[in-house]
């Protein structure tokens, strides 16, 4: 008799665990839902005043509009290179400092790691009165590389946290043993720690990529010609005053989206673990 | 011999070169500045013309929005991260069982961390929309309601809306953390509390919750202090307004700054800001720590 009732508990809170993964999964993907239909919905639609949940024409021609009425190619382009140059500069500066946090011993290292925390203390919102500063010293407002170093900057932290984990999670003999053989520390670095550390170095490729990528406080700050603006900026032309676009916004938003959600999908199982164990732990 | 000494303790500084060289030039730089303009007197067109002491500060301080907006600040802080390390957690534990589709629903988790926030902002600003928004048309197609509500009938409820939003898009963060904890921890574990007789609540308290609360601790400082300093989702929802009833600090001194020319008053709410984040960072690093030694 027990081991019956115990079953069949065991059953119902089976099915209480799918509900709740149910009821989650429908939340989270809902404003998905919304976008992709409303993006395909006809202005009059999306103003009527009875709502509809599916278009009542699908609007495909949406699509084209988007890009007769902004530049998105070149918001796109804009995206590219401030994401792809902020990815490269700081995977660059960031493998060394990782290298050295996670194979040497020196004065200062926890000071260094307490350094990289601070960092993330700063919002970029929070210093753009001193970010703008820096940047008309150099000349560098409304440009790109000035969006790049920011970004790179402001996602040293994770690379480094990131490229450290994987890093400390590889034993260190082989490297050892290439330095006997005349390798020099630079020598064993690049022929044997970074490829075994491949698939972390990728994560930390993309994850500094899809950040810059999303990035729009500062681009909003910082950029003034239309031409120069990345994507997340770029979009809000369809966000007027007076009339929201929302077709259009969603349209040229499910643009801006898909691609980064998939190769954060690809990383997903990499990137937590990466995370919480080159980061704090001294 | 001894150059090559010294050369040898150098070497590890000269590895960190190009990482403190970036950090220094573009955020150590500008925090500089930043204070360094908090206690000047700043022209309208931003030129420091000399030492201003407290003066930005009290300025800041002084003003009826304020309160307000340092109210509002703190509530969103503490809304948002503490509901969504609470929903993050037991989303976690439920995707932790072993189920068909499980994949599947760990990559639909991640969505909205994959998404820029001013898109997410942009989509539930539409969604929330009295007069076409698709949350009424939803409700009522499924007999919830049976005619439109106005969901945003005062500033105080787009607030909430806007804390919602956060909360959604901060949840997967700590949900992978939380999960990358719960994977090490070794099966054997649950199985010998079960055999001990131990229940659901008692294997929460005695093994998962001590298990992941490194996770925990690193997923909590580091929201603490991405929330407290998040700008996209409450600019694009309200801009803070009406008459800054929804700002937080960071929407409060962006307009300060690039709005109202007022930068050594926004130079004072960054500095503000981030006495209030140390604080906070720190009693929270302290007590967890002192925590996790009591446990070991």
């Amino acid at each position: 008799m027990p081991s019956k009732k115990k079953t069949s508990s065991a059953k119902i809170l089976r099915v209480l665990l799918y509900l709740a993964i149910i009821v989650m999964v429908l939340v989270t993907l809902y404003p998905y839902f919304v976008m992709f239909t409303s993006a395909l919905k006809s202005r009059a639609e999306i103003y009527a005043k009875q709502g509809t949940l599916l278009p009542i024409e699908w609007q495909w021609s949406n699509y084209v509009e988007i890009w007769k009425l902004a530049p998105l190619g070149r918001y796109f382009v804009n995206s590219i290179v401030v994401a792809g140059g902020a990815t490269v500069i700081a995977i660059l500066c960031g493998i060394p400092a990782a290298y050295a946090l996670s194979r040497m011993k020196f004065k200062g290292k926890k000071f260094f790691l307490g350094l990289v925390i601070v960092s993330q203390m700063f919002a970029p919102v929070v210093l753009l009165v001193g970010i703008y500063k820096i940047m008309s010293m150099f000349h560098l407002t409304d440009t790109l590389i000035a969006l790049v170093f920011v970004n790179a900057a402001f996602n040293q932290a994770f690379a480094i946290w990131l490229l450290r984990g994987t890093f400390q999670s590889i034993s260190n003999e082989m490297e050892q043993a290439a330095t006997i053989d005349g390798c020099n520390q630079v020598q064993a670095m690049i022929r044997i720690l970074i490829p075994v550390a491949a698939p972390g170095i990728v994560t930390a490729l993309i994850f500094v990529f899809i950040n810059a990528w999303n990035e729009y406080t500062v681009a909003l700050t910082l950029i003034s010609s239309d031409i120069l603006k990345p994507l997340t900026v770029g979009i809000t032309v369809f966000n007027g005053y007076n009339m929201i676009e929302w077709q259009y916004l969603f349209a040229s938003s499910l643009f801006a989206t898909i691609p980064v959600v998939i190769l954060f999908i690809c990383i997903e199982k990499h990137l937590v673990g990466g995370l919480t164990s080159g980061g704090v732990k001294g | 011999m001894k150059n090559r000494k010294v050369t040898r303790s150098l070497t590890p500084y000269l590895w960190l070169l190009p990482s403190i060289l970036l950090m220094t030039v573009f955020i150590l730089f500008p925090i500089f500045e930043v204070f360094r303009t908090s206690v000047s007197k700043v022209s309208k067109a931003g030129i420091i013309k000399g030492f201003a002491g407290l003066d930005n500060f009290s300025k800041v301080v002084g003003s009826a929005t304020f309160g307000m907006v340092l109210k509002n600040t703190l509530v969103w802080t503490i809304v948002v991260v503490g509901l969504s390390t609470l929903i993050g957690f037991v989303l976690a534990l439920l995707l932790n069982n072993k189920f068909p589709g499980r994949k599947a629903a760990r990559a639909v988790v991640v969505f909205p961390w994959a998404t820029s926030l001013i898109i997410q902002a942009g989509v539930w600003k539409f969604i929330i929309d009295g007069d076409f928004g698709t949350l009424n048309t939803l409700l009522m197609k499924l007999g919830i309601i049976s005619a439109p509500m106005n969901w945003t009938p005062s500033p105080a409820a787009y607030f909430a809306w806007e804390c919602w939003v956060g909360i959604f898009v901060t949840i997967p963060f700590v949900t992978f953390c939380v999960l990358a904890g719960l994977q090490s921890i070794d099966e054997a574990f649950y199985e010998s509390a079960t055999v001990d007789g131990a229940g659901f609540w008692q294997k929460l308290f005695h093994i998962t919750l001590p298990l992941v609360r490194s996770s925990l601790t690193v997923s909590t400082v580091l929201n603490i202090i991405y929330v407290f300093n998040s700008f996209p989702i409450i600019w694009t929802i309200t801009k803070g307004d009406p008459a800054n009833r929804t700002d937080t600090l960071v929407t409060y001194l962006y307009k300060q700054a690039f709005y109202k020319g007022r930068t050594g008053e926004a130079a004072a709410i960054s500095v503000i800001g981030f006495l209030i984040l140390c604080v906070c960072a720190s009693i929270y690093m302290v007590i967890s720590l002192r925590k996790e030694e009591q446990d070991a």
